[in-house]
């Protein structure tokens, strides 16, 4: 018989493994000399321009570098788990309004700090790298939202796009285009963050604030109105922004929501385009909220790390450097000098410009990790308006009072 | 007699495969046309797709296959004598150890990986081929015990009493004796740790996306960026994926089938 | 004595490499339910105890009677559906037939595939503008449905998705069922005159229930835990509508840009609460089969 040796040796092996574990995590005093630097970006290989650029600031600072791409959606918990375990990378590029949450769990170096410099970034970027007056972090670039539309199909319906100023010319131009037999507008309203990014331009452009979801009602019932009257198809409750442009690159629609890293689709998609920037309710150019990366550096054992992570990660948002990885990603630079000499390369990037010039950061208006908690809420009362599960109104009354 | 069941079965076997056909549909789709109204064929067919695949994808393949075969051994390795002794041996405790694999298995995948994680950043093995055999494994371990457990359960108990008569011990039952005899099972519990592991995703990001060597999967989400996916891609990526796997099996099959019969013949 | 001592010596591996493999993880997902985790306590540690205040964070919430009903739905509907085509193919194949073996392995390729392919793929013909059933249904006069963007369909899509993906296992493990039965029981069925509905009702399925019955507990096993599939075609919408409790504990730990560890884990533990139920009927049915 084996009563109670088998349980108790059992024991032991995991106390022997947790042990050994524990043994072999004791912070190695020192600096490597190979630093780690974590990326959204899977699409770039090893020969890519952003993975040379990586490797040239690494030989400046002096270290080996080792560079390893997350999926966007994974990083933030691979990150967290890392830290966890006292392993975080030496420079850690991320999605912008990740990093008021790795700010609140202590993993990310201020800028003062790590001897990083913000200071030629325009402002409303940086914003959602400010917590509590501390900035966190460089943005590699930006991209933002704006209108793109196929412009057969406007003249098709007889209409100028030139005309399209506030919300009223923008649905009478949609009306014109169903007469006509072409489809209207097609955007993402999927109940993901990227449903919340989509509707925040209308959001704000109806004036209305995020500690106020019910202040938006006019945006959801414009939505709600398109796919009523039929302007847009019921498949955006379902749609990412991906699956939104391959429908406008059916060549059917007139108008799209989305960003600026379509640009290289759209030269391929074999019909003449144009952007314009998503209207405010009564005029005026709507603020959309701003997407992108920033470079920061994690916290580490030692200040030495610590300060060699920091010159790597200002070299890799040197104006210099940057211009390469936003031709690369498509995004307008972060900073208004390269914005001008990217616009002086590529005139059809001046829209854009002004896009990013009126955007918004999501974590700004100091809402910081409040606006995760906001944005969920936000993203449940526009699937429920649009499923016709709600009205406009009272779903975002419902999806105030869930807001803690 | 049997005549109507094979264009019955190829006829059934299409439905079946019906979304598969699909994924090659779109693999060959150019992105203009993905959301204009469906196609049965491609029309304007394009191998932009497969020649990037081909390009960046293929040596991923191979990693794949290590990692499959050795999780099915792995997994047999373990869980065959423990099936045996369960099944044959009746171990006071077996009832609760089966509970506990079940419970086991009904650990969200996710959360599996992150305690794998942690382990394996204190023991520096992240991003081996062999830390991921061992974390695919847990996939198919508890499912390969139960499985065998059950058929090797149907081996009758009164060979395994006539074997002892003869001076055979448990071991030798084991290897001789109902391992043979329920060699079904055996190719069951191994097809699936193999499909399992080759189709793991999860695991592949989690402990080994710094890897040299990286399995085939992982190689998917270079086509998938942050706000940007490229479908056809992603959908050559599986369909080159599929092919070498899908040989395999065939083959595998046909040895089964090949096994099942020689063993009709012995009873 | 000596067979028992063999018995767990035989065990040995299994049991160490379950105490390596799963005790961590399992300790995990209880911690984690049981502490007041927040973004900064996860990363430096510390997180108070909090007892059971979690979950009653998520009996209380809403979305918990939803994700429960929509858990039991998905699961009993696909189970009886992946069982049932399952077993009609295995016996469908169990006669062999030319291209038999070829045929049966070709119903498995949907397990080669991953699954985010193959829910995309799902996600792609049922699509309201563009996907291809619309289109066939447009064909034969009926009017498009709305199947991963309306609240009414979007749990429905999932579970027909799910059962397809389920149908290869249940086959292949009902098939080699079915081939461990003698081939003489037939034959003295057959001699008894017994017609075939008869054969399969009082000699096939009563041999086959060990193996029915690990089918569908593993079924059930695995499909509670389905969340990729669900996750992939609707992210558990419109509105919550597809959510299942495998989707909600996705989408409180992961699915957010701040994560909330201690609910998600919680609804995790509730699962497998629910498996250890499903796993002592089965003993309790499993002891009264070796009694009788």
């Amino acid at each position: 018989m084996f009563p109670a040796p088998v349980p108790t040796r059992l024991l032991a092996a995991v106390g022997l493994v947790v042990s050994v574990a524990a043994c072999s995590s004791a912070p190695t005093a020192g600096t490597p000399d190979t630093f780690s630097v974590w990326d959204p970006y899977p699409q770039f290989t090893a020969e890519s321009e952003w993975v040379r650029t990586i490797e040239k600031c690494g030989a400046e600072a002096g270290v080996k570098i080792q560079r390893q791409a997350y999926d966007t959606t994974d990083l933030t918990s691979k990150v967290l788990l890392a830290a966890q375990q006292r392993t975080a990378p030496h420079v850690l590029v991320v999605d912008n309004p990740v990093v008021s949450t790795l700010v609140e769990a202590g993993v990310l170096k201020p800028n003062s700090e790590a001897g990083l410099d913000a200071g030629q970034v325009s402002p409303n970027l940086v914003a959602a790298g400010t917590v509590d007056g501390q900035t966190y972090g460089v943005p590699i670039g930006a991209n933002t939202l704006a209108l793109y539309y196929n412009k057969a199909v406007l003249a098709g319906a007889g209409v100028d796009p030139a005309s399209v100023k506030d919300w009223e010319s923008l649905n009478a131009a949609l009306a014109k285009v169903k007469a006509a037999g072409k489809k209207g507008i097609t955007f993402s309203a999927i109940g993901t963050e990227e449903g919340s990014f989509q509707f925040l331009p209308w959001f704000w452009g109806a004036g209305a604030s995020l500690t106020d979801l019910p202040s938006g009602r006019a945006a959801l019932e414009l939505w709600k109105s398109w796919l009523d009257n039929g302007y847009a198809p019921n498949s955006v409750v379902g749609n990412t922004q991906t699956t939104s442009w391959q429908e406008f690159a059916t060549g059917e629609y007139a108008f799209a929501e989305n960003g600026t890293w379509q640009l290289g689709n759209a030269k391929k998609a074999g019909f003449e385009y144009g952007v314009i920037p998503i209207p405010g309710r009564t005029g005026g150019t709507a603020p959309a909220p701003t997407g992108g990366e920033f470079v920061t550096v994690p916290v580490q054992d030692n200040k030495d790390t610590e300060a060699k992570a920091g010159r790597i990660a200002s070299c890799l948002t040197a104006p210099d450097k940057v211009l390469a990885a936003d031709t690369a990603l498509t995004y307008i630079s972060a900073v208004p000098s390269v914005q001008q000499q990217q616009v002086s390369a590529q005139p059809e990037l001046a829209v854009w410009v002004e896009a990013v010039k009126n955007a918004k950061g999501r974590t700004g208006d100091n809402l910081g990790t409040r606006y995760p908690r906001i944005s969920q809420p936000l993203w449940g009362a526009v699937q429920a308006a649009l499923t016709g599960a709600k009205a406009p109104e009272a779903a975002l009354r419902d999806a105030q009072a869930s807001v803690k | 007699m049997t005549s109507w069941r094979t264009p019955v079965g190829v006829l059934l076997t299409a439905v079946m495969l019906f979304p598969v056909y699909w994924m090659i549909n779109v693999s060959l789709t150019p992105m203009s046309d993905m959301r204009k109204p469906p196609s049965l064929i491609p029309v304007n067919p394009t191998t932009e797709g497969y020649e990037r695949v081909l390009r960046e994808q293929v040596p991923y393949l191979g990693t794949s296959l290590l990692v499959a075969a050795g999780t099915v051994v792995l997994t047999l390795v373990l869980a065959a004598p423990a099936a045996y002794s369960l099944a044959k041996l009746r171990p006071a405790g077996r009832r609760a150890l089966g509970f506990v694999l079940l419970v086991a298995q009904m650990i969200p995948g996710i959360i599996m990986a992150l305690g794998f994680y942690g382990i394996y950043v204190k023991l520096g093995i992240t991003n081996t081929v062999w830390g991921l055999i061992l974390a695919d494994s847990t996939i198919a371990v508890p499912f390969a015990v139960l499985i065998l457990t059950s058929f090797m359960a149907s081996v009758p108990d009164e060979v395994l009493q006539a074997a002892t008569i003869d001076g055979a011990g448990p071991w030798r039952s084991f290897v001789s004796i109902v391992l043979p005899a329920s060699r079904n099972g055996v190719v069951t519990a191994a097809l699936f740790a193999f499909l399992w592991a080759w189709s793991d995703f999860l695991f592949a990001a989690t402990l080994d996306s710094g890897g040299r060597l990286q399995p085939l999967t992982l190689g998917i989400y270079r086509y998938i960026g942050n706000n940007n996916q490229e479908w056809n891609s992603i959908m050559a990526t599986a369909v080159v994926a599929s092919v070498p796997a899908t040989v395999l099996i065939v083959v595998a099959q046909r040895f089964v089938a090949a096994g099942v019969t020689s063993g009709a013949v012995k009873d | 004595m000596r067979s028992r001592l063999a018995g767990w010596a035989f065990l040995v591996p299994l049991v160490a490499y379950l105490a390596v493999c799963y005790a961590y993880p399992l300790f995990t997902n209880v911690d984690l339910s049981i502490r007041g985790y927040t973004v900064r306590s996860f990363v430096s540690g510390g997180a108070p105890l909090v007892g059971f205040a979690n979950y009653a964070t998520v009996f209380g919430d809403p979305t918990f009677r939803t994700a429960l009903l929509n858990t039991v739905l998905f699961t009993v509907i696909s189970l009886f559906f992946q069982y049932t085509i399952g077993l009609a193919a295995a016996l469908f194949f169990a006669r062999g037939f030319r291209l038999s073996a070829t045929l049966r392995a070709l119903f498995l390729v949907p397990w080669l595939l991953p699954l985010i392919v193959s829910a995309s793929t799902w996600a792609w013909l049922l699509n309201s503008e563009s996907g291809l059933v619309n289109a066939a249904l447009k064909v034969v006069g009926l009017g498009p449905v709305n199947w991963l963007t309306s609240p009414e369909w979007s749990l429905v899509s999932v579970t027909i998705a799910n059962i397809w993906i389920g149908i290869p296992f249940n086959l292949v493990v009902l098939y080699s069922g079915l081939q461990n039965i003698s081939r003489d029981v037939y034959e003295a069925s057959a001699l008894d005159g017994a017609s075939g509905w008869q054969t399969f009702w009082h000699v096939t399925f009563p041999l086959l229930r060990p193996v029915s019955a690990i089918t569908l507990l593993l079924g059930l096993v695995y499909t509670l835990k389905v969340f990729d599939v669900i996750w992939i075609m609707t992210k558990g919408g419109p509105s919550g509508s597809s959510t299942t409790l495998a989707t909600w504990s996705y989408e409180l730990g992961f699915g957010n840009v701040l994560p909330r560890f201690g609910p998600s884990a919680a609804v995790g533990n509730v699962l497998i609460l629910i498996a250890v139920v499903a796993g002592l009927l089965y003993i309790r049915v499993q002891r009264r089969q070796e009694l009788s």
